[in-house]
């Protein structure tokens, strides 16, 4: 054997452990298992003392707000009475809350904060806010528009939680996939892992910074993939079944709608944050629509998967403005389009707060942000504008 | 030959990272596979290697207030305590008991449940045969794979880098003739 085949070899048999030992991962539930001993086998003085500082720290966690700023949220909330949130609540059938991460933990909140946020890139046309698509009643209307805003701000401002994650490493992604019981195949570029099991490929892949896009797995399912056994039921009740038999219920709070005016059928669990004092928040993408976990199904068979990698999540309080100055920015930039014909008037009415994906390296935030609506006119036809506008103070954020 | 031309990117390697201590359930969380596949790799057996991992985190659990970030990566203090927790085990158990463990427990008669997977059968394989080399070879091969340079491997060893590149090359070779003789 030459000296090269002989490298060739040794690397191909490198390479061969490398996989040996990212594959070679404890069983299922050893994890938490072993978390909870080690938390109960220390002393409970230790456990004591940490409650107590857990409790000053909460208190040190709540964000000190000026006291005019106090009188101010309570005057506006007399006014409106009762905070009102729009949005249409699609086609959902289920509400249901949940905790953040996939072992059931709470967010861990953290006291000094995440510094200075990035700003969420929410659009090229407008620096602070994007004229976009989606509409909760009506067609989308896409094109240019004056936009003025003319609603009642349903949220005064305060302080919410931004969340933070740390970029998932190969090694979540192959302790996911093992829980699943995938094998890896290979690592591409673009992916943490490419992994098969049975009856489907399961592939991996971190962040996308542009358009911004969670950590995420994608489930293939192969032609020996069985129908889901459960005559009668709707697809959603395929898909929570599916979802189920893998342990893949979504952990956090969601709203379920269901597409069925194409092929696949699209279940959707719309993601959404439980933000105090105000309710829930959907995760919207950069167009404004809301997305979550997606299961597609051709009548009682899955064609795919695709969710948000459970990752632990941080919070930190940020101070966020009210609706009124977020769209401030965006409708003192409007200039003339250079074109003969002024666009149309598009009066926003609405304003929702919603939670928008920041990537930022090796730590990516949800952030806050208001999703403004407001239909206009063309041609007799009713057409919905929206404008994207992010929410947390632009002192506690990067320009 | 280069023996690796690349190490895999490790989160705790970053200094700005170590001047601020990660909270311990970040590094349990982070480490606890790669901490795992490191002892299975010399054990033999599942449930060994949940034993000594549990006790790893736990010592690793009590020392982690006299941890010192600016000394050594929380990877390096990591092995280094599944180290002496794996050697502590052979000296209890003895070569001959863990070798006859290594060998009832060969990957062909357990069960998978993903259906028999071949390659992960074949993984199993290739670290019962890493389970059987000379100490300080799988050490180093061992340590080497679970993302540590060869500068954190010296160390932990207790020789240089260039004398771990060596010993991991010479424990290579060894596997290697040891899958060709058997066929793995």
């Amino acid at each position: 054997m030459s000296e090269q085949e002989e490298d060739l070899e040794l690397q191909a048999l490198q390479r061969e452990l490398d996989g040996a030992f990212e594959s070679t991962r404890p069983r299922r539930g050893f994890e938490d298992e072993l978390w909870v001993r080690m938390q109960a086998a220390r002393p409970a003085t230790n456990r004591l003392r940490d409650a107590f500082a857990g409790f000053f720290e909460g208190i040190r966690a709540v964000p000190r707000v000026p006291m005019g700023a106090v009188a101010a949220v309570l005057v506006t909330a007399l006014a409106i009475g009762v905070i009102v949130y729009g949005g249409s609540h699609g086609g959902g059938s289920a509400t249901s809350s949940g905790t953040f991460e996939q072992s059931g933990a709470a967010p861990r909140a953290v006291d000094a904060g995440f510094g200075m946020l990035p700003s969420p890139v929410l659009g090229s046309a407008v620096s602070s806010g994007q004229i976009s698509g989606g509409a909760p009643t009506g067609s989308e209307y896409l094109g240019p528009a004056q936009i003025s805003w003319a609603g009642k701000a349903s949220v005064a401002g305060g302080s919410v939680h931004v969340y933070r994650y740390r970029e998932p490493s190969i090694n979540t992604a192959d302790q996911f996939a093992s829980a699943l019981g995938a094998v890896l195949r290979q690592r591409p570029q673009g992916y943490l892992g490419i992994y098969a099991a049975s009856k489907y490929t399961l592939r991996i892949r971190g962040t996308v910074g542009s358009p911004p896009s969670s950590p995420a797995y994608m489930i293939d399912a192969s032609t020996s993939m069985p129908p889901i056994d459960a005559a009668g039921a709707s697809p959603a009740d395929y898909a929570s079944i599916f979802l189920a038999q893998h342990s893949l219920e979504p952990q956090w709070p969601y709203t379920v709608t269901t597409d069925k005016s194409g092929d696949p059928i699209k279940v959707v669990y719309e993601r959404q944050f439980d933000v105090t004092g105000y309710g829930l928040a959907y995760l919207v993408n950069s167009n404004g629509d809301r997305y979550g976990l997606e299961v597609d199904l051709r009548a009682d068979q899955l064609a795919s998967v695709t969710g948000p990698l459970p990752l632990s999540l941080d919070t930190a309080d940020y101070r966020i403005v009210s609706p009124d100055e977020a769209i401030r920015p965006t409708l003192s930039s409007q200039g003339t389009n250079g074109s003969v014909l002024p666009p149309p008037a598009v009066q926003l009415t609405h304003v929702e707060l919603v939670y928008v994906l920041v990537p930022a390296g090796d730590h990516s935030f949800y952030e806050p942000a208001y999703l403004f609506s407001g239909s206009l006119q063309v041609s007799g036809k009713t057409y919905v504008k929206h404008v994207l506008a992010p929410a947390v103070d632009p002192s506690q954020r990067t320009p | 030959m280069d023996v690796r031309s690349s190490s895999r990117a490790r989160t705790y390697h970053e200094p700005a990272v170590l001047a601020d201590r990660p909270p311990f359930e970040d590094l349990y969380r982070d480490f606890l596979g790669r901490i795992y596949a490191y002892v299975r790799a010399q054990v033999g057996t599942p449930a060994d290697a949940e034993d000594i991992t549990a006790q790893v985190f736990m010592n690793a659990y009590q020392a982690y207030g006299r941890f010192e970030a600016r000394n050594t990566t929380p990877a390096a203090w990591l092995f280094r305590i599944a180290r002496n927790a794996t050697l502590d085990h052979f000296r209890a158990h003895g070569r001959r008991e863990r070798l006859r463990r290594t060998i009832e427990h060969q990957p062909v008669a357990e069960a998978d449940p993903a259906g028999q997977a071949e390659e992960r059968i074949q993984y199993r394989a290739l670290l019962a045969r890493v389970a059987q080399l000379p100490e300080r070879q799988r050490d180093a091969i061992s340590l080497r794979h679970s993302g540590l340079s060869f500068d954190e491997v010296g160390k932990l060893m207790g020789c240089s880098e260039d004398a771990a590149k060596m010993l991991y090359h010479r424990a290579l070779k060894a596997v290697r003739e040891a899958v060709q003789k058997e066929g793995v």
